[in-house]
């Protein structure tokens, strides 16, 4: 790849932890695999836990620190989502790459080098079932030779016989603390500005995800310059400001079908993307304390039945509109079935 | 019927066995048993012998000649052979009545003598003129299969003392079969690369045969029959080009066979695409001649003569019955005849296949293959029965009152979900045996089924439509994974047939007492058609008329700019206007449709048989 | 020319709207360095103006400087090869596509371009802007496999070329593709903006515009600026001088709309029904997109209703929209609609009125 430009590298690459050691706020874990650094003995491994908590980064930082930049190249094969991963890749490149044998473990350059390569999957479960099945011999195969870090969201997703090999990592949300410090860490370095409304609004609109709340901070900055206010944040994330989401709300508690529509309309003209109007909507329902337990019922199953819609492609204008409605005589204490269905 | 209609392709792939010691020996394996199986319902066996005629040794010795076989006149030769390897005692029997009885005559052509005429005269023209009088050398002759058209060549051909030289597409090698060969050193030649230089060498060249052999200098007719298939854009434009240089060069006269596929499917993309080229060839000089189904009474009375020599008992009336059934195409009369005949009692089947129903009706014969299930072996035209299913589904003939069968299924059902039983079978027998496809079958309906609503029925209308639009979300569902999963296609094929169908009868709560509809052909694939057409305009001209500057959005042009346009009169001589001819023509491109759509003659068919169903 | 496309402000200093953004990405380029940008919002907010004044900024003139090229692609996809026919519009500094216009076909079309491109990238000899801009409209039509495909050729490329993305609505792009660029929500213009560019346009061509007029334009836009500069031409065509309370003649096939729903308001039968078939064809022919139509009859039908039918309707709109969605032909399902709103409102009259 030819060589970046220093300012448009991602900084959630740049202040990527190098060290297992600076994995933020996953303890227990850190402990486990630093132990495992130790010996050098390392089983095949299943990363898993929410977005932006640190997995991809603790492998990376394994593999580092059992090969150097020098082997690491030809010891560690790594896989993402983005590759193509069908049940042929998985045949013939991570089964070539899983055949070889490596030299036996001299250390070189202080690293301890271990007798095995390292292949990392990234977002495992997007693999499909029949890749899954066709891994689990090469893995069987070669695991004389090779280990397998398996890095995933959900591991139900994970086959059954997959993850039995291997040790399983749960990854723990960030809590705000972390973040925080993280940010002003990188806010330090960066030279910006950010003050403590700022901060929170960070931490909450990215919901335990470090990797998001660094993106969004790097994309505030460039747009906006260094000093970064909680507003600017906010439009940069694409969240959803509360207001808008409260007008709505308050549209539907009011019963009146007119002024649901008019809010409806403009949530679509602002451009905001209904799928997070939905995610927010949602927030504001399961917490408010005005609305019986069967009224939320109503309308979360309707939340979810639109997201599955909006998934399918079905238009947006549409489907918020049909929330509203749905809202609105949830409020209303109207009836569930329509009056006039034959 | 398949046996029967493209007998001759096999010739050239026998003689590619016989020609190649490698290829023979490299699948004797495989090919060994089909071949056995094949043999006793294929005239392999005849046309081989055939080959091993002293005139056939020619072809072998000369290289380039694979494909070129030479049809000798005398079949009995052919026969002989063919019993030698069966070795049965009752040949006649088992010989295929459609090599048995090919015309050998002008008189014993069924096809219309003014056709046969002309034909004739035209090869006569091209034969007798010295070389250079006439400038184009290629008549297309087109027409459904089992019309005669290659018969009629064959017998012009006799009759004039002239050679038929055949191109005939090789037996298809199926790619796993190519797989499995490759080591074996053969390449895999696709069809039109064959044809491709088949045209070469012919151009090239002209017929070695004819300076090669000392012998009479006999005149040669070359005869092109069953073009190699293409798909996509640039298959086909080689064939085109192929056919262009064929048309432009040959000086012998050339006959090129091109079959007319049912045109009800408009989608069928090789069937448009031979429309396309026989314009095309026309265009390029070629004369034309198309082939008419040949009528029932031709076909009578060949049935008629073969059943006099076969000594068969069939009655008038079963000769009728197969001569209709046909649809005018006589190598399937044939050998449905064959077939029939073959049954150990041909009497007692016939009673089954029309339980004492009386002859006078006519049209409940051919019916009866819905009604009880026992198939008439020689039902052809698909789409007429497509219509009846229709006709049947969208009539949704009930009983007028419960039999006291009902209380067999003993749970209740709601008073509004109720519904008497069907005055038919199962619906998904009826569509399985009008062999109907779940995407046209539910196009069909949704054109046609609120002519048959009660007119106060909405309730009833929201009904069918509603399951046609559940019909059509399963045959959507189809499309994401075409040939990953070739059962579960079909389970949602059949579940969305299913579902349209019964949609339609359930939804149909009061039928209309019963009378004279005629079904029309789905519209929607005309507005498709267009729509896309438009689509298609639209896009193209974004560039030129707006300069790219303005958006790129076809939806956007569609609903903004278009009317904006229109309304300012903003017209661009030409950019603008073939897209708004396009759009007033519409309306009286609807109105002569449906004459395009059906055949006459189906067309017909298929209004008075709904009629009073 | 129309005056869209004459009064499109060619820089990002020009634009009125959304001066603020326009500011921003100015300093984003200034700065050297571009990430990948999404840019999405409503049709007609100005999303395509900000790109091309963008691209000018990037670029200088030269970016404006396009031709229309129809280009076959021979796309290696595994076993066999596809040729795709697609028409892009590119300059010496970008391309700019529509994806989704290859249909199935859209993932091929991502990688193969985003290679070819990254392939002759130029060479500037003020070793200057060493990549090139791919503009990809309609984004949020593409399919999954695409969106996919295109992470992937995103980063494998970064550094030869940049991606500006385009699209309506960021729910239909993957998280993946959205982390990955800066996103900048384009709103549509308010009504009183869309007053203040009718105005400024009105300067320009010498044409006194009273002020309600240029309201009741900005009103019936349903604030797109597109439509409302559409509009305000149509109406200088039709009447001139301006009264303020002239008629602003509405889009064709709205007024074809309108028609369809007073059609169904006033009868509702099986043939009726067949009737309004043949109407929504004429629609679909002229390729009006069969969600627009929908919409819009929903909208005109609303008008016409009590509040308890309201819902109802608006149920069934949003239920054979998503039908349609997944479905194959969309003429079922709007005439599903059609017939569940017919009978609906047959049942309400029979119980309003017995």
């Amino acid at each position: 790849m030819a060589p970046m430009l220093q300012s448009s590298q991602p900084w959630v690459e740049k202040y990527r932890p190098k060290q297992v050691k600076d994995v933020a706020h996953q303890d227990e874990v850190v402990k486990v695999l630093s132990n495992t650094l130790e010996t050098t003995n390392c089983p095949h491994m299943l990363f898993y836990g929410p977005p932006g908590t640190g997995k991809t980064t603790t492998a990376l930082a394994i593999a580092h620190q059992l090969y150097g930049p020098e082997l690491y190249k030809s010891r560690v094969l790594e896989l993402n989502a983005s590759d193509d991963r069908g049940i042929n890749v998985v045949r013939t490149k991570i089964k070539d790459f899983a055949a070889v044998a490596v030299g036996s473990g001299h250390r070189q350059g202080g690293y301890p080098c271990p007798p095995y390569k390292i292949i990392i999957l990234d977002e495992a479960d997007s693999m499909t079932e029949d890749a899954q099945n066709a891994l689990r011999r090469t893995m069987e195969t070669y695991s004389k030779v090779t280990r397998f870090f398996f890095i995933c969201n959900y591991i139900s997703r994970i086959i059954e016989p997959l993850a039995s090999r291997c040790a399983k990592f749960r990854f723990k949300p960030l809590s705000e603390e972390i973040m925080s410090s993280r940010i002003l860490h990188i806010c330090n370095e960066e030279g910006l500005n950010l003050d403590s409304e700022a901060l929170s609004t960070l931490s909450s609109i990215s919901q335990g995800d470090l990797r998001r709340a660094i993106t969004y901070l790097q994309g505030a900055a460039r747009l906006f310059g260094s000093n970064i206010s909680s507003k600017d944040l906010i439009s940069v994330s694409g969240v959803i400001p509360q207001e808008v989401v409260q007008a709505l709300f308050a549209a539907c508690k009011s019963g009146d079908f007119d002024l649901a529509n008019k809010e409806v309309n403009n949530v679509i003209a602002e451009g905001y993307p209904v799928s997070q109007m939905l995610s927010q909507l949602f927030d504001v329902v399961v917490e408010a304390d005005d609305i019986s337990d069967e009224q939320k019922a109503r309308i979360c199953k309707r939340l979810g039945e639109t997201d599955k819609c909006l998934v399918d492609g079905a238009d947006e204008y549409l489907q918020l509109l049909e929330v509203a409605s749905n809202t609105m005589r949830a409020l209303c204490n109207m009836p569930q079935e329509f009056s006039f269905e034959s | 019927m398949v046996m029967g209609k493209r007998s001759t392709i096999i010739i050239s792939s026998s003689d590619d066995e016989k020609k190649d010691p490698l290829w023979n020996s490299s699948r004797s394996n495989s090919k060994s048993k089909s071949k056995s199986s094949v043999r006793g319902t294929n005239p392999r066996g005849s046309k081989k012998a055939r080959l091993s005629d002293s005139r056939s040794r020619l072809c072998n010795d000369s290289s380039n000649v694979n494909e070129i076989t030479l049809f000798c006149e005398d079949f009995d030769d052919g026969f002989s052979g063919f019993k030698v390897s069966t070795g049965s005692g009752k040949s006649s029997r088992k010989d295929l009545w459609v090599d048995k009885y090919k015309p050998r005559s002008l008189e014993e052509l069924a096809v219309h003598k003014k056709k046969v005429e002309e034909v004739k005269v035209w090869f006569e023209e091209r034969l007798k003129a010295t070389r250079e009088e006439f400038c184009n050398h290629v008549l297309v002759i087109t027409g459904q299969a089992g019309v005669g058209k290659s018969a009629t060549i064959q017998v012009i051909a006799s009759h004039l003392k002239a050679r038929v030289c055949e191109w005939n597409t090789p037996t298809p090698t199926i790619w796993q079969e190519h797989m499995h060969n490759s080591n074996a050193g053969i390449r895999y030649t696709s069809k039109l690369d064959e044809f491709e230089s088949f045209v070469e060498r012919i151009r090239k060249y002209g017929l070695v045969q004819s300076s090669f052999t000392g012998e009479l200098k006999s005149s040669v007719i070359l005869l092109i029959d069953d073009l190699p298939v293409t798909n996509g854009k640039v298959a086909y434009g080689r064939l085109y080009n192929c056919l262009h240089l064929l048309v432009r060069s040959t000086r012998i006269p050339t006959a090129i066979l091109i079959t007319d596929y049912g045109k009800s499917d408009s989608a069928d993309h090789p069937a448009r695409s031979f429309e396309e080229l026989q314009l095309s060839l026309e265009n390029a000089g070629a004369c034309k001649v198309a082939f008419n189904p040949i009528t029932t009474n031709s076909i009578k009375k060949t049935l008629s003569r073969i059943c006099r020599q076969e000594q068969c008992n069939v009655t008038a009336e079963q000769i009728d019955l197969i001569a209709k059934a046909s649809g005018g195409d006589i190598r399937h009369a044939i050998t449905s005849l064959q077939y029939f005949c073959l049954k150990p009692d041909p009497m007692r089947s016939l009673s089954l296949s029309n339980p004492t129903t009386s002859y006078s009706k006519e049209k409940s014969d051919e019916l009866n293959p819905l009604d009880d299930g026992f198939s008439l072996p020689f039902g052809r035209d698909e789409t007429l029965s497509l219509f009846h299913a229709l006709g049947k589904f969208l009539h949704n003939k009930r009983e007028t009152e419960y039999s006291i069968a009902s209380d067999q299924d003993a749970f209740l059902v709601r008073e509004r979900f109720t519904r008497l039983p069907l005055k038919m079978d199962a619906p998904e027998k009826v569509l399985c045996q009008a062999h109907g496809q779940a995407r046209p079958i539910a196009d069909f309906l949704h054109e046609n089924v609120l002519d048959f609503l009660n007119e106060e029925a909405i309730d009833d209308a929201w009904a069918v439509a509603s399951y046609l639009s559940d019909a059509d979300f399963l045959l959507a569902t189809l499309r994401g994974m075409i040939a990953r999963n070739h059962e579960a296609d079909s389970v949602v094929q059949s579940a969305a047939a299913s579902v349209a169908v019964r949609g339609v009868l359930f939804g149909n709560s009061h039928p209309l007492p019963s009378r004279w509809h005629s079904i029309r052909r789905p519209n929607l694939w005309h507005v498709e058609q267009s729509s896309s057409h438009n689509k298609f305009e639209l896009l193209r001209q974004r560039f030129c008329a707006y300069n790219g500057l303005s958006s790129f959005n076809a939806s956007v042009i569609a609903t903004e700019y278009t009317p904006v346009l229109k309304w300012l009169g903003y017209r661009e001589p030409e950019d603008l206007e073939p897209h708004q001819v396009m759009m007033r023509g519409n309306e009286t491109e609807n109105d002569n449709f449906d004459g395009m759509s059906l055949d006459d003659q189906e067309g017909k068919i298929s209004e008075d048989e709904i009629e009073d169903w | 020319m129309l005056w869209v496309d004459k009064h499109r402000p060619k820089t990002l200093d020009q634009i009125i709207v959304h001066e603020e953004v326009a500011q921003n990405l100015k300093k984003l380029v200034t700065e050297q360095d571009c990430p990948h940008l999404l840019f999405y919002g409503p049709t007609g907010s100005g999303k395509k103006t900000l790109i091309m004044a963008l691209l000018r900024q990037m670029f200088g003139p030269g970016a404006e400087k396009v031709k229309v090229e129809n280009k076959t692609w021979k796309v290696d996809a595994g076993s066999r090869t596809i040729d795709l026919d697609l028409t892009t519009l590119s300059s010496t500094h970008h391309v700019e596509l529509n994806p989704s216009d290859a249909g199935f076909q859209d993932r091929y079309i991502v990688q193969e371009i985003i290679k070819e491109m990254a392939k002759n990238r130029p060479i500037d000899t003020k070793g200057k802007k060493g990549y090139k801009v791919l503009v990809l409209n309609e984004v949020d039509k593409l399919s999954r496999e695409a969106q996919h495909s295109l992470r992937r050729t995103m980063e494998k490329y970064s550094a030869s070329c940049r991606l500006i993305l385009c699209c309506n609505s960021s729910s239909k792009v993957t998280e993946a593709i959205r982390s990955r660029c800066l996103n900048v929500r384009i709103h549509a213009p308010t009504e009183e903006q869309i007053v203040k560019v009718l105005e400024f346009i009105g300067n320009k061509e010498g044409v006194q515009l009273p002020s309600g007029l240029a309201a009741r334009i900005a009103e019936k836009s349903n604030r797109s600026l597109r439509r409302a500069i559409l509009s305000f031409e149509t109406c200088r065509v039709q009447q001139y001088p301006f009264t303020s309370n002239q008629a602003i003649p509405p889009m064709d096939w709205e007024e074809y709309v309108s028609e369809i729903a007073s059609d169904i308001m006033k009868e509702q039968s099986p043939k009726r029904l067949f009737q309004v078939r043949g109407k929504l064809y004429e629609l679909l022919i002229n390729c009006i997109p069969p969600e627009i139509i929908l919409k819009r009859l929903l909208f005109e039908l609303l008008k016409k209703l009590d509040a308890e039918l309201k819902h109802e309707v608006c149920h069934w709109a949003a239920y054979y929209e998503h039908r349609m969605r997944l479905g194959q032909k969309s003429i079922f399902h709007m005439e599903a609609f059609v017939a569940k709103f017919m009978s609906i409102y047959k049942a309400f009259l029979i119980a309003t009125f017995g």
